[in-house]
Formats: C-alpha cells, sequence, structure tokens
C-alpha cells in the first residue's frame, strides 16, 4: 500500500512541473506586458528599462521561470492587481468558499443519486427506470448556469423561500475564524450563523451537483446492475438470506466501489460548474474570482488561481485513487 | 455439422453482415431515442438554416413602444416569446440564436477532434518517446479544470465567439488524444496489421488506410457528445460575458446574462434561449448514446 502511494506521489511531480511550466509559458502569452500593466502608458522607455532590470525581466527566460518557481513554492503568490491585496490571503478567504460549495453539492449529488441508480436498478425496464435515465439525461444537458437562474427565480424570487446571493445575511453578526460559514457558526456557537449559511448554500448546491447527481446515478445503477448477476449474490440468495440483507449486504457494497472514482472526475465538473454559480449568485469564491480576474486583467490572481485550482483537483484525485486503492486490493497491483 | 447445415450458418453470417455502417444505420433508426435526438438537433438545424425566413421580427430590430412601461412584457400575440430589455423580439432573437450554438458547437468540435486525431495518432501509432511527450502533456491539460482551461485561453486570445470556439476546441483536445491513442494500440497488433506490415506497405499508408477508419467509431460517438459539451461550454462562457462583445449577437449564453439582470421581472428572458440550449444539447446526447449503441452493439448492456 504505502509503495502505491509514493509512487503515484512520485508520478504527480512532473505533472506539476509541466503544469508550472506550462501556465509560466501562458502568462508571457498574455496581451500586454507586465511593464505596461504597472508602470501605465507614460512610462518612458528608460522607466521600462530600469523595471526590466529590477524584475529580472532580462534574465534569461530559464533564470525567470527559476526564480519563478522558487517564489511559488516559497508561497508567495504576488499581490491582485485589482485590489492590491497578497493573492494568498484571497484565496485564503475565497478558497473555503467554493469548498464549501462543492461539499454541498456533492452531499446533495450522492444524497439523492445513489438512491436513484438503485431504485432503477431494482425496478429495472420500468417506468422508474426509464424515468430516472430521462431524468440523468436531462441532468447532463442542462447548463448549470441557466438551472441556478431558473432556481434563483422560483425560490428565492417568486417563493421567497431562499436567500439569492451571497454566503451569508450582511445583518447576521458572525465570526469567521476558519472562513468555512458553516462551520465557523458551530465552532463559535452561533448556530443562527451556521443555519443561515447552510440556506444560503441549498439552491448553488442543487445547482451545481446536478450533472454529478445525473452521472452518479447512471454509474450506480449501471454497478448495480453488474454486481446483482455475480456468484456471491446468487450464493447469498440461494444460503437464504432475506433479499433486504442480500442488497444491503452484498449488492450495494460492490456496486458502491465503481462510483467513488466518479467522485474524483466529478470534483473537475464541481470547480468549473463553480466558475458558473460563484458568478449567478454572487458567491466570492475562487470561480467568480477567476472570472472577474479575467476582465480585470488581473494576471497575479489567475496565474495563481489557475496553478492552485489544479493542485487542488489533482490531489483531490489522487486522494480517491487511494482510497480506492484501500478499499479495492486489486488495483493496487496493476 | 453436416454441409446443409454449415451453408446455413454461412447465409446467416451473410444476411448479418450487410457491412458496419448500414448495419449501424438500421441499429439506430431502431432506436427511438436516437430518433428523437435527431427530431431534435434537427429542428434547430431547420430553424438555424431558414431563420431569416420564419422570425416573425428581425433580432435587432426594436419594439420601443413593448418596453416603454418597463422591462420586460413577456409573451404576447405580437412577440409570442415577449421582448427582452430593449425591445427586440425573444423569439427571433432565439432563432437566429441556434445559428451561433450550431456552428460554434461544430466548429470547436472540429478545432478538438482535428488536433487530438492527430496527437493522439502520434502517440499511439508511433509509441515510444513521441508518446511518452504527447501523452504527459495531455495529463498536464486534464489537470486543469475544462472550463477554467477555457477561460485561460480566452484570456490569452481575447473575448470574442471565434475565441471561445477556439478555447473550448482546445479544452477537448485531451479526450479525442487519449481515445484516439487508446483504439489505435488495440488495433496496432491486429491481424490485418500486422499483414500490411509484412507485405511492407508503409507506415503511414497503415495508418491512414487501415487503423484511423478502423477506429474512427468511439471517436464519431465522442464527437457527438462533445457537441454537447461543447454548446453548453460555449453558452457559458458567453454567459460569463467572455462571448460576442457586439450586444447585438444574439447568442444563448449572452442572452442569458441579461436575462439574470431582469429576472425578477422578466424570467421569460432567462427561460426560453435556457430551454433551447437544454433541448439542442439533450438532442446530442440521445444521438451520441444511440450511435454507441448502434456502432457497437457489445457494449450495449443496460440502456
Amino acid at each position: 500500500m504505502l509503495r502505491f502511494v509514493v509512487r503515484r506521489l512520485l508520478l504527480l511531480v512532473p505533472i506539476l512541473l509541466g503544469l508550472s511550466i506550462l501556465i509560466f509559458v501562458w502568462v508571457r502569452a498574455l496581451p500586454g506586458t507586465p511593464a505596461d500593466a504597472l508602470l501605465g502608458e507614460r512610462a518612458t522607455p528608460a522607466d521600462v528599462a530600469e523595471f526590466k532590470q529590477r524584475y529580472g525581466l532580462n534574465d534569461p527566460i530559464y533564470t525567470q521561470y527559476w526564480a519563478y518557481l522558487k517564489t511559488t513554492l516559497s508561497g508567495e503568490l504576488g499581490t491582485s492587481v485589482a485590489s492590491h491585496r497578497p493573492v494568498t490571503t484571497e484565496i485564503k478567504e475565497r478558497f473555503p468558499a467554493t469548498i464549501e460549495l462543492a461539499v454541498a453539492a456533492m452531499i446533495f449529488a450522492l444524497g439523492f443519486g445513489l438512491p436513484l441508480g438503485f431504485i432503477a436498478a431494482k425496478k429495472y425496464r420500468t417506468p422508474v427506470d426509464h424515468g430516472s435515465l430521462f431524468l440523468s439525461l436531462i441532468g447532463i444537458s442542462i447548463p448549470v448556469f441557466f438551472l441556478a437562474i431558473m432556481l434563483k427565480y422560483v425560490f428565492a424570487v417568486r417563493l421567497g423561500w431562499l436567500p439569492t446571493v451571497g454566503r451569508q445575511d450582511v445583518l447576521i453578526d458572525a465570526d469567521h475564524p476558519t472562513n468555512f460559514y458553516v462551520l465557523d457558526g458551530i465552532v463559535t456557537g452561533n448556530f443562527a450563523a451556521s443555519w443561515d449559511a447552510i440556506q444560503h448554500l441549498i439552491l448553488p448546491a442543487i445547482a451545481l451537483g446536478s450533472i454529478p447527481l445525473a452521472i452518479i446515478s447512471r454509474v450506480t445503477r449501471a454497478s448495480v446492475l453488474d454486481v446483482q448477476s455475480e456468484d456471491y449474490v446468487r450464493t447469498a440468495r440461494a444460503k437464504g438470506l432475506p433479499p433486504s440483507q442480500v442488497d444491503r449486504r452484498h449488492v450495494f457494497r460492490n456496486a458502491l466501489l465503481p462510483v467513488s472514482t466518479i467522485i474524483g472526475l466529478s470534483f473537475g465538473i464541481l470547480l468549473s460548474g463553480a466558475v458558473l454559480t460563484e458568478t449567478v449568485f454572487a458567491i466570492p469564491g475562487m470561480g467568480s474570482w477567476m472570472k472577474e480576474a479575467i476582465f480585470n486583467h488581473d494576471y497575479p490572481v489567475l496565474q495563481s488561481g489557475i496553478m492552485f485550482l489544479a493542485l487542488v483537483f489533482v490531489i483531490v484525485n489522487l486522494i480517491v485513487d487511494i482510497t480506492y486503492a484501500f478499499i479495492d486490493p486489486r488495483i493496487r497491483v496493476s | 455439422m453436416s454441409i446443409a447445415q454449415v451453408e446455413e450458418v454461412q447465409l446467416e453470417q451473410h444476411q448479418m453482415s450487410g457491412g458496419l455502417w448500414s448495419e449501424a444505420f438500421r441499429r439506430f433508426i431502431r432506436n427511438p431515442a436516437g430518433i428523437m435526438g435527431v427530431a431534435f438537433v434537427g429542428f434547430f438545424v431547420v430553424v438555424a438554416i431558414f431563420a431569416p425566413l420564419i422570425a416573425p421580427h428581425s433580432p435587432t430590430d426594436q419594439d420601443l413602444f413593448a418596453v416603454a412601461t418597463g422591462c420586460c412584457p413577456g409573451p404576447s400575440r405580437d412577440h409570442l416569446f415577449g421582448v427582452d430589455e430593449l425591445g427586440r423580439d425573444e423569439l427571433s432573437r432565439v432563432m437566429y440564436g441556434a445559428r451561433y450554438s450550431l456552428v460554434v458547437g461544430v466548429l470547436s468540435v472540429a478545432v478538438g477532434l482535428s488536433i487530438g486525431l492527430v496527437l493522439g495518432s502520434i502517440a499511439g501509432y508511433l509509441g515510444g518517446w513521441a508518446d511518452s511527450i504527447v501523452m504527459r502533456l495531455m495529463d498536464i491539460l486534464l489537470a486543469i479544470p475544462s472550463l477554467l482551461l477555457a477561460i485561460g485561453i480566452v484570456a490569452m486570445l481575447g473575448p470574442g465567439l471565434s475565441k471561445v470556439m477556439i478555447a473550448v476546441g482546445i479544452a477537448t483536445v485531451p479526450i479525442f488524444a487519449r481515445l484516439l491513442r487508446g483504439t489505435i494500440l488495440g488495433q496496432r497488433e491486429a491481424d490485418y496489421v500486422v499483414a500490411a506490415r509484412s507485405i511492407g506497405v508503409r507506415r503511414r499508408t497503415i495508418l491512414t488506410s487501415h487503423i484511423l477508419p478502423n477506429s474512427i467509431s468511439p471517436v464519431i460517438v465522442a464527437g457527438t457528445l462533445a457537441m454537447a459539451t461543447a454548446i453548453i461550454d460555449v453558452a457559458g462562457l458567453g454567459f460569463l460575458g467572455l462571448g460576442p462583445q457586439d450586444p447585438a449577437t444574439p447568442e444563448w449564453g449572452t442572452m442569458l446574462t441579461t436575462a439574470d439582470r431582469y429576472i425578477a421581472t422578466a424570467p421569460h428572458l432567462a427561460l426560453f434561449p435556457g430551454l433551447a440550449i437544454v433541448i439542442i444539447v439533450l438532442g446530442f446526447n440521445l444521438i451520441g448514446d444511440a450511435l454507441r449503441e448502434a456502432l457497437d452493439p457489445k457494449l450495449r448492456r443496460y440502456d
């Protein structure tokens, strides 16, 4: 097991190194030079030359890359051009918002996707099954932002059941030691604040979770149907185990294995969708930050933000792979 | 087995083998889901082509009397889908919007497919260090969530419909490259390839006239499904404001940006372009699923 983990970690190194080169090259391909961006239009050629000298822009490209790598690894991500705040400070505030949203969406997707897929498989080739397949097809066909807008209209604007924007009511007086608002309320004993944060999460989580929900229910269904025809299930039935016991102890547990791999893949979908969902619900997370950064030509933010999100995505997938190998020993060998 | 039986088996086999494509076509048209998908997509293709003839108004003409009392009157006899915040006919805009979504969807998949095809063929057929370089590059691209990758590319190229198209296309490259490499690797040691190699056929000819034609069916399926994702992603980038910069362009995603602003008073502005996206994307997803079953019936298990 340890060897598997170490091997997977080592495989990560070239990918992250490649990613850093890619982003380094990408930033240099962006329109405008850093000198133009920071010195403004009135800078004299002498100013520009001095600027280039001071920031090492005259050095050979590999020296520049090496400097970039060193500062990035030391956690120095630069300052946002738009807000003039350190990028790391902003990540500390915004990343929890996105993770909270992604986790809520995942809970929604698993909470409804697993039972839906399981029931569909149990009612194989009945209207219930067809209905669930159709529903999941709609789920992957509906754009996240359209669903988000419609949910906002129905449940927030029309019915007024849930709030429309932000992470928490502005009038709520709450401390944020971790910046995970739901968790903050629990830690500080301010349960009203937690409850308010949860209410703000419901609609965005449903909108964002719709695609993973559709995928999870489809995979669960196929996986349950696969497992049902296995020998060990037939044996369990033959020895007289009650059907509910067979389902719970043999079918469902084994059917969950392939579903767990989907969770890692879905995380990428969640990070992509977060850009759109956060925009619709005005949530100050990583996604809406990236969007604003494009319009502000805030390249330090884009550079570090994309690198950071890619890093998170890669790590989540690594954790899922390791968990999978932990549950299913066959993976470790191959 | 008697001779009569052998003949019977051969006859059966003969009837079965009407060629891969005609067999697949027969299976496809027997699948109601696939037909429904074709109907959805076909409907929008017709709307897109004949938009100038069937649209009741021009997509840019403003009926200022309609918005004189505020934004925005909903469906009426004059404007079946209502009017937008500038008094433009929503139905006509949705109809013209089909042109952008279809063209941009097709072109961005074409971009992704052609680059992916080349990279995947190189990796799969040459193998060795070419394979390693290409596939590691694809791994790196896959490490960035697809919409973020597209956003990064748009940042580099600047906003605009054609830039969005290229960005979404490039974001699909790793999918096609990986798929093609996998199928080519599977074909490389097939008997007919070994036979061609042993009689001295050139490598490039083997690749283009033996391996690629036999690897194409999974690519067609993936291409159709990629159309669905591409249309959603293009609309998403449009929604973020990175699409066409001319506000007169009736692109569905961009239309939803303004719709979001007027959602409290004019939900029809969001509903109609949104539903159009859902239906066209659903169409491509249905066609993709049906094609997969038709081209490779062995894969068909539980659907």
